[in-house]
Order: C-alpha cells, then structure tokens, then sequence
C-alpha cells in the first residue's frame, strides 16, 4: 500500500517545517497544498494510505473525503495552535499541536501506519507455485480457455479461477504471453508446444 | 511533490523532475528558459497555460486530477499535443528500444533461447501498442473533431465505444520488466541490458501517464460535449 500524506495549511513556513520532519523519517509522499478545496484534485486516489493534516477547525469538502476514506484507509489529523486546548475533536482522526517535538510526530505516525496495517487484509503467500498451478499454467500458454482447462484437469472453473488469480499474485505476470514466456523460460512448457512467432 | 502553477520558473518545473523535459518539448519549448515564468514562456510560445499546466501536474503527481476550471480548454489542443506524443513513440522511442533490445542480444554467447523469448514478447507489446496508437490516430481523435465542430451525435457512435482501455497495453509492458528482472537468466552483457531497462523504464512511466491523460481530460472532455449534446436534443 502507498502512503500519500497531504499538508494542508495556508503558511509555507508550517506546510515546509512539518513536510521536512516527517520526510527526515520516513520515506513518504508528502503534498504541499495551501488551500483544502486543492484536495479535490486528488479525490480519485484508491487503495492507499492516505494521511491529511489540516489546521484545527477547518473541514474537508464532504464529497472529497468521503470519496477518500471510501476508497482509502484514511487519517484527518488538526493541527492545533499552542494555545488550542488539548485533545481529539470531533470529526479528526488525531491530533497535533505545533509545539509537538519531533517525536512526537514520528510516534503519531507510527501509530497511523499501524492501525493501517492491522486493517490491512492482503495475502503476502509470495511462495513458489504448487504443482497444480504449474498445470494451470502450462494449459493457460497452450491457449485453452477457463472451461476447457477445467475439464481437462478435471476442477471447478472457480478452482481455475482461483489458481489463476494466485499464479498472478505470485509472479506479478498478468498477460496470457507473459505466462507463455514464464512458461517456457521454466521449462514449464518445450518452445516446439508453441509458436513463438505468434504468442498469444 | 507540488503542483505547479503559472508563477512558477519554468526551470524550477525541469529541476523538479526531468522527465518532463521531453514532455514540454512537445510543446515547442526548448531548454534555456533563463528566468521565465511558465506564464511567460507559455505567451510566448503561444500555448494556453491552463492546458499546460494541466499536463504537466498530472505528468508529476500520480494521483493530481485537474479540476474542472482546468478542463476548459479545446480538446483540439489536447488531441494535438496526443498526436505530437504518438509520432514520438513511433519515430523515436520504439525505435530506440529495439536498438537496445537487439544490442543486449548480441552481447549474447550460448544459452539465448530464454533471452529470444523476451524479444518476440516485446514485439508483440510493440504490435498491439502501434494497433492502440493507430486506432486513436484513425479513429478516435477525428471522431472527437467531428463531434467538436459539428456538434451532432451519431447513432452508435460514442467515445466509449471507440477509445480501448489501456491495461492490456500497460500489462504487457510490466510482464516483459518482470520477466527479465526475475526469470532471465543473465547470459547477456549487464551493461547493455541496464540501458535497456532504463529506456524502458522510463518508456513504462510515459505511455502510464499519457494513458492517464486520455482517460482524466480527454475522454471526460468528450464525455461532457456528448451528454450536452444529448440534453440538448432531447429538449
Ligand atoms: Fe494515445
Ligand atoms: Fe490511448
């Protein structure tokens, strides 16, 4: 999951300061924007982790964020004057104050990243293939189709979509040529099964 | 990561991210801009800024979507700047990738059956991407002309039905990347083979965000001409 955090704030003395600590201790995208309404550029943002740091008492546009929090793990954190009295107000995720240390905001981000991850229900198998998708791929490169792969090696077309989705995940190769090439580099599959002149 | 705008030194734009120097040349802007504005050397080139910096923002930031204010521009403009980039692919980036596929498979001695394999998968990505361009080029740009200076509706006719997606395309190009960082075995010269994947890599990250370009301005463009179109007629 790629993280996005946004910095909301009309000075460039805080939207710089706060850029820079965070960037000094993690590795992440930091968007500099003065003004909230700059946020609906990026409403179209999905599956990331997305944090925006606004100043206290300021919302998002309504469609925006729920567009975000919708499509993303979202975090609205207030930034609060020194003077602000303390606290989580409704409608924001965490608090800061601009008197927080450094620390201090290393840690909320810490604690941001790990609610994040707990959520997070991805399946990060990155294992070898099991000897049934290795038939399901050798079947994929020679070009028969869900169903015909399904009676051949006698499994429910679900089971072959499944092994297909797996395979994909595991190899990060999406294309029927892509597998074909995997296929034979693999010796999966002998280069006189197919016509290399004309991969599929 | 920021967003540009009008004030801004055009220089600041390139020192930023050099990827876009050959995105403003198509533009007609060439480097030495000295101390100029975006705004200034946009007047002087005679290109409308919105549009411009509609490009180059969502060129720089993966996930910036113009907003409307930003769209107002002719899609004429956009279809232009689209061709511009196609003769681009065509005449010079492909070409040059080929060069540096075929130099790597020369630095090749014994056991480059693996290494033949990538090559006709590239020419199969390389076949269906020209097929993609050609389709836009034939297509899909005079059909947007036409609906842009006529100002009719055809019976089954629409943007939709013409413009293809891209994932097939761009699947394609991020198979052959893996494949060659994880399954070839590495019987050819590392050199050649690292200015291979760095014109690839680069290739993968442009074609991504002209893709981009088409489906967030352009294709939203026509979308808005059509359904006016179709109020309209429907009073
Ligand atoms: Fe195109
Ligand atoms: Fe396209």
């Amino acid at each position: 999951m790629e993280e996005n955090v946004f910095i909301i704030h009309p000075s460039e003395i805080v939207r710089k300061g706060l850029a820079l600590i965070l960037q000094e201790y993690f590795k992440m995208e930091i968007t500099q924007l003065s003004s909230i309404n700059d946020l609906n550029s990026f409403a179209a943002i999905t599956n990331n982790l997305i944090i925006v740091i606004i100043q206290k008492g300021l919302v998002l546009p309504v469609e925006t964020e729920e567009r975000l929090r919708k499509n993303n793990q979202f975090f609205l954190i207030s930034l609060s004057a020194s003077t602000d009295t303390e606290g989580v107000t409704d409608g924001y995720d965490y608090d800061l104050n601009v008197l927080a240390s450094n620390l201090e905001i290393q840690k909320l981000v810490q604690v941001i990243r790990k609610s994040a991850s707990k959520t997070k229900t991805s399946n990060t198998d990155n294992g070898d293939l099991t000897q049934r998708e290795k038939d399901v791929i050798r079947q994929v490169a020679l070009g028969l189709s869900n169903k015909e792969m399904a009676d051949k090696l006698n499994i429910s077309i679900h089971t072959v979509i499944s092994h297909r989705k797996n395979i994909t995940e595991k190899l990060n190769i999406k294309s029927i040529s892509g597998l074909t090439v995997y296929a034979i580099m693999n010796n999966l599959l002998d280069i006189s099964d197919i016509n290399p002149e004309e991969l599929i | 990561m920021k967003i540009f705008t009008k004030d801004n030194k055009i220089s600041s734009l390139v020192a930023t991210n050099s990827n876009l120097i050959p995105v403003i040349n198509r533009f007609g802007i060439l480097l030495g801009f000295k101390e100029k504005t975006i705004e200034e050397i946009c007047l002087e080139k005679n290109v409308n800024t919105d549009f411009f910096l509609a490009i180059v923002n969502t060129y720089t930031n993966e996930n910036y979507f113009p907003e409307d204010e930003l769209l107002s521009f002719s899609p004429l403009l956009l279809i232009d700047y689209l061709k511009t980039t196609h003769r681009y692919y065509n005449q010079y980036v492909l070409p040059k990738i080929e060069r540096l596929l075929a130099a790597v498979m020369q630095t090749c001695a014994e056991n480059c059956s693996s290494l033949k394999m990538i090559s006709s998968f590239y020419q199969k990505f390389k076949t269906e991407l020209h097929i993609h361009l050609a389709q836009e080029d034939e297509k899909v740009f005079p059909y947007i002309i036409d609906l842009y200076h006529n100002r009719v509706l055809t019976e089954g006719k629409s943007i939709r039905k013409y413009e293809d997606e891209h994932t097939s395309v761009e699947e394609k190009l991020s198979d052959l990347k893996n494949l060659v960082i994880k399954y070839l075995e590495p019987t050819y010269d590392p050199s050649a083979m690292v200015e291979f994947l760095n014109t690839l890599f680069q290739f993968e990250k442009d074609l991504f965000d002209h893709a981009r370009i088409e489906d967030l301005i352009l294709i939203k463009q026509v979308i808005r001409i059509e359904e006016e179109l179709k109020t309209n007629a429907a009073r």
